[in-house]
């Protein structure tokens, strides 16, 4: 694809610039992950999120059988640290 | 405290009872008191001897355990503020008491000091430290305890014998008073009516009591309340004990003024109170019989003594000054309260005394007029005394600063962004300079001048805060600066009308200046359709863009391009130098010409980002409508009309015109007369559509004229009409485009071609909308939010002829009758809306809904 001479992709976050204003899933250690507009970032990875699902993936030891649930909840706006980051990707569109 | 005026004076008769106090210490100070022979052989015990340093199985008892035990034992022993705030109270009241006593024991008049203590141990009502002292002063020797059981709280108070001369010296010894001291306190218990009472009374006698608180003045300012009821209640009490007195003597007795202070209080008394005999014809002789303290022999006491002993000032204190010439030592009891000092506020008038003087020869009219004016003189003094007493604390250098402040808020409240310091002034207020730059940046075209009051404020007198001249400027010409900008801004306001429009060389337009008569009109525009240059920048680069259609990592790094470059633009326009002053001024032309080169390689570079002139992929979306599709491409919209010129954004309108109907906004959220609502995020995006891009075309298109506006109707029709009246955001778009059709009719603007044409498109898009007007409603009649709807058949209905109208009301007749039908079915205000809604369209083609009904 040819690149425009002034939007170089120089660096990675470069590629997360794109993404602001849309909505991102970013995913977290301790086995989080969150999916809202992304308002701002730095060079850490700290970022604000807008309209944040977040979801937390809890193993519970059933007997034998370990079973996967689900916890999420919702918040307006959010500050993440970036030393908990582990992946930002665009949503998948829907349209 | 005067710990040391107290303890040299009676060390004997205060000395059990402080060491009692501080008892802990009482073995250490008396070895002190010892004396010399302290030596540390002596008192040295030989334990640390005994102690095996080498063993720290001791250590325990050295010191782990007395961690413990001597917190107890020590408790507030060292809390030396604690301790002698304790022992404030009792020292002074050992210092009342020796004040009563010592008088006595020189006088050798044993029979005072019991009467006062009686006395005092009446007055106890009104503090409980008067209680206190009454019961201790009736105990020769005191722990200096007593007082810790009752009173809890503990506070060092001032004791204005620390100004001032030790009250002992002062106390004379008189005869004759036993009685009258007596008498006064046991006054103190009656109650207000009872007061009342003789207060009436005592206006029959001849002689008549000062109002409360005759007190002097001048004092230091330790003023206890408590003390001061005290002192009233004592004054009233008094003219019963004075009853046989003879009036001279009641007369001295009630006179509140002190003339050794030279500061009678005459304000505060009632006109009776005239009666008093001026000081100075008071023979000492007078003053011994009458009693009470109160009643001052004075003349003697010179002010300086009272100044010297600011305890005696306060309202007890002063009795205590004039004992000497008879008053009763009896009294000092308050001095307990450390001084207190009534009104002292009303001193300052030495002038009164004088007057007061002729009083008596005054008849009774006159002395209550003399005194009212006195009394309204005084308050007016005393008010001039309390403005004034700030005078003078600004140098001028300090006005000079503060003048400077409100010059520089007046500049930034009125001026704009756009000087040269920059950095600087950016760093300072970032927020407001880039909101100043958005909102109050009517600075259509980036070359057009700053307004006169930014130019006078700003750029004639240099930079506001980041020159150099800030440095170096000295204090005192603020004052002459600030004269000169208001010259300047009156000599610009001067010349604004001269030039009552700009046009400036390569614009569009030309830019008419505005005042409260004549309000600014919109950009007059010259249009000529060469739209070379616009084509010139972006062609030079088309061969470079792929084709990518919704490639969406290309349209969002356009985006970010465009944003980048809408700061950089922004930033730009910040930087914008003066226009050159004159045609002298070749440095000032360089910089604007430098400046704007940079200006149009920034507009350049936008617009390429824009990709506006991109072709549209095959069966695609044109990249341009497709980075409106992004919500940040929306909202960048009223900024990238800000930074472009009249043709880029004639370019703009243009292709979302041509492209209304592949709009997202469009397309995807087609009205239905079902009930199936558009998803969230839709309606978000239509909501976003409505607010952000909306506005800027809404306002572009106000500034044309009717040819580009039918043109622009023209596009319209070319397009799937139906689908783009299906949709709110073309509905918009329609009416928008009709109704600024309308307001060029209202102004009478247009020429008669242009109107004819005009009229040929409206047909045309009539015929074309015509079978789609009654699918234009959202939703059912339930649903409501039809407004837009309405909006856009009013305006269908102004510019249609009788037979569009008839068509017209044949389209849309269901969904009125429905709408009326339904209005009954609801609550007042909602039907009231709704029919109003109607009735816009109604109106429109003279009928009313009431008409209906």
């Amino acid at each position: 694809m040819p690149e425009e001479e002034s939007a170089p992709v120089a660096e990675p976050l470069d590629l997360v610039r794109l993404l602001l204003d849309e909505i991102v899933c970013v995913k977290l250690r301790g086995d989080r992950e969150l999916k809202g507009r992304l308002h701002a970032y730095d060079g850490h990875c700290n970022m604000v999120l807008g309209d944040v699902e977040e979801t937390i993936y809890v193993v519970e030891d059933e007997g034998d059988e370990e079973e996967v649930k689900t916890v999420s909840r919702k918040s307006e706006m959010l500050f993440v640290r970036g030393d908990s980051v582990v992946l930002i990707a665009p949503q998948a569109r829907s349209s | 405290m005067s710990f040391f005026g107290f303890d040299t004076r009676k060390p004997a008769v205060t000395g059990a009872g402080f060491s009692q106090a501080r008892d802990p210490f009482a073995g250490l100070s008396e070895q002190v008191d010892d004396g010399e022979a302290l030596e540390f052989e002596d008192t040295y015990d030989g334990l640390g001897d005994q102690l095996d340093e080498t063993d720290d199985v001791f250590n325990d008892d050295t010191f782990g355990d007395t961690s413990g035990i001597t917190a107890a034992p020590v408790g507030k022993d060292f809390d030396f503020f604690g301790q002698t705030a304790k022992v404030a109270n009792a020292i002074d009241e050992e210092h009342v008491r020796f004040n009563r006593q010592a008088p006595v024991a020189r006088a050798a008049q044993p029979n005072i000091q019991p009467s006062a203590a009686a006395s005092l141990a009446q007055v106890p009502v009104t503090t409980p430290s008067s209680y206190n002292y009454a019961s201790a002063s009736q105990k020769p020797a005191r722990t200096g305890y007593e007082k810790y059981n009752q009173e809890p709280v503990a506070e060092l108070q001032v004791d204005a014998a620390l100004w001032g001369v030790a009250p002992k010296k002062q106390q004379p010894t008189q005869p004759a008073e036993v009685s009258a001291p007596t008498a006064a306190p046991s006054r103190k218990f009656m109650s207000v009516e009872e007061v009342e009472a003789q207060m009436r009374a005592q206006a029959k006698k001849p002689v008549q009591q000062a109002v409360p608180s005759p007190a002097p003045q001048l004092q230091p300012q330790t003023q206890s309340q408590p003390a001061f009821h005290y002192d009233q209640a004592y004054q009233y009490a008094q003219p019963t004990s004075l009853g046989p007195i003879p009036p001279e003597h009641a007369r001295l007795g009630d006179q509140p003024v002190h003339p050794g202070q030279g500061h009678p209080i005459a304000i505060l008394q009632r006109p009776h109170s005239k009666h008093a005999t001026p000081p100075q014809h008071v023979p000492q002789p007078h003053a011994a019989p009458p009693v009470h303290p109160r009643q001052q022999p004075a003349s003697h006491v010179p002010p300086t003594q009272i100044l010297q002993n600011p305890n005696r000032l306060s309202g007890d204190a002063t009795r205590i000054v004039n004992q000497p010439h008879g008053a009763p030592p009896v009294l000092p009891g308050h001095p307990g309260f450390p001084g207190h000092r009534p009104q002292g506020s009303f001193s300052r008038q030495p002038h009164l005394m004088g007057q007061t003087s002729q009083l008596p020869q005054m008849s009774e009219e006159e002395k209550a007029a003399f005194m009212e004016q006195e009394a309204k003189r005084a308050k007016r003094n005393h008010k001039i005394y309390l403005m004034s007493r700030d005078n003078g604390i600004m140098t001028p250098q300090d006005k000079n600063f503060v003048t400077r402040i409100q010059l520089q808020q007046l500049v930034a409240a009125t001026g704009n962004p756009n000087e040269h310091g920059t950095d600087e002034s950016l760093a300072e207020d970032f927020y407001y300079q880039v909101h100043s730059q958005i909102q109050g940046g009517q600075r259509q075209h980036p070359s057009q001048p700053l307004n006169n009051f930014a130019q006078t404020y700003l750029f004639q007198t240099g930079s506001r805060l980041g020159g150099p001249r800030r440095h170096n400027r000295g204090p005192e010409n603020h004052m002459q600066r600030m004269e000169q900008q208001v010259q300047r801004a009156v000599e610009a306001a001067k010349n604004k009308p001269k030039n009552k429009q700009l046009v400036i060389e390569g614009s569009l337009g030309k830019i008419s200046f505005s005042n409260a008569k004549t309000p600014k009109p919109l950009l007059n525009i010259k249009r000529n359709e060469t739209a070379g240059e616009v084509h010139r920048p972006s062609s030079a680069h088309k061969h470079i863009q792929a084709p990518t259609g919704r490639d969406r990592k290309t349209e969002l790094r356009s985006i970010e391009v465009v944003y980048s470059t809408l700061m950089e633009m922004e930033d730009h326009d910040r930087t914008m130098p003066p226009p050159p002053a004159n045609d002298d001024d070749a440095e000032g032309r360089d910089r604007h010409i430098a400046w704007n080169m940079a200006a149009q390689e920034l507009n350049k570079k936008l617009w390429k980002a824009l990709r506006v002139h991109d072709e549209q992929a095959n069966g695609g979306v044109h990249p341009f409508i497709a980075l409106l599709s992004y919500s940040k491409g929306k909202k960048a919209m009223e900024r990238i009309f800000r930074h472009t010129t009249t043709e880029q954004r004639a370019t703009i309108l243009t292709l979302i015109v041509v492209n209304l109907d592949n709009l997202d906004v469009v397309r995807g959220a087609q009205v239905t007369t079902g009930e199936i609502q558009l998803n969230a995020a839709m309606r978000e995006n239509v909501e976003l559509f409505s607010v952000a891009v909306m506005p800027t075309l809404f306002n572009f298109l106000n500034e044309l004229e009717l040819d580009l506006v039918a043109g622009v109707l023209g596009l319209v029709c070319d397009r799937n009409l139906d689908m783009i009246a299906k949709s709110r955001i073309g509905a918009s778009m329609l009416t928008m485009i009709l109704s600024r059709a309308e307001s060029i009719k209202r102004e009478g603007g247009g020429s008669e071609d242009a109107w004819r044409a005009w009229d040929a498109q409206y047909t045309q898009l009539f015929n074309l909308l015509e079978p789609s007007l009654p699918h234009m409603f959202p939703g059912t009649v339930n649903t409501g939010d039809d407004m837009y709807v309405w909006q856009l058949l009013a305006l269908i209905g102004i510019g249609a002829s009788a037979e569009q109208q008839q068509r017209l009301v044949l389209a849309v007749k269901d969904r009125v009758m429905d709408t009326v039908t339904l209005s009954k079915t609801l609550p007042r205000d909602l039907a009231h809306h709704r029919l109003g809604n109607v009735n816009l369209f109604m109106h429109s083609i003279g009928l009313d809904v009431e008409l209906l009904q």
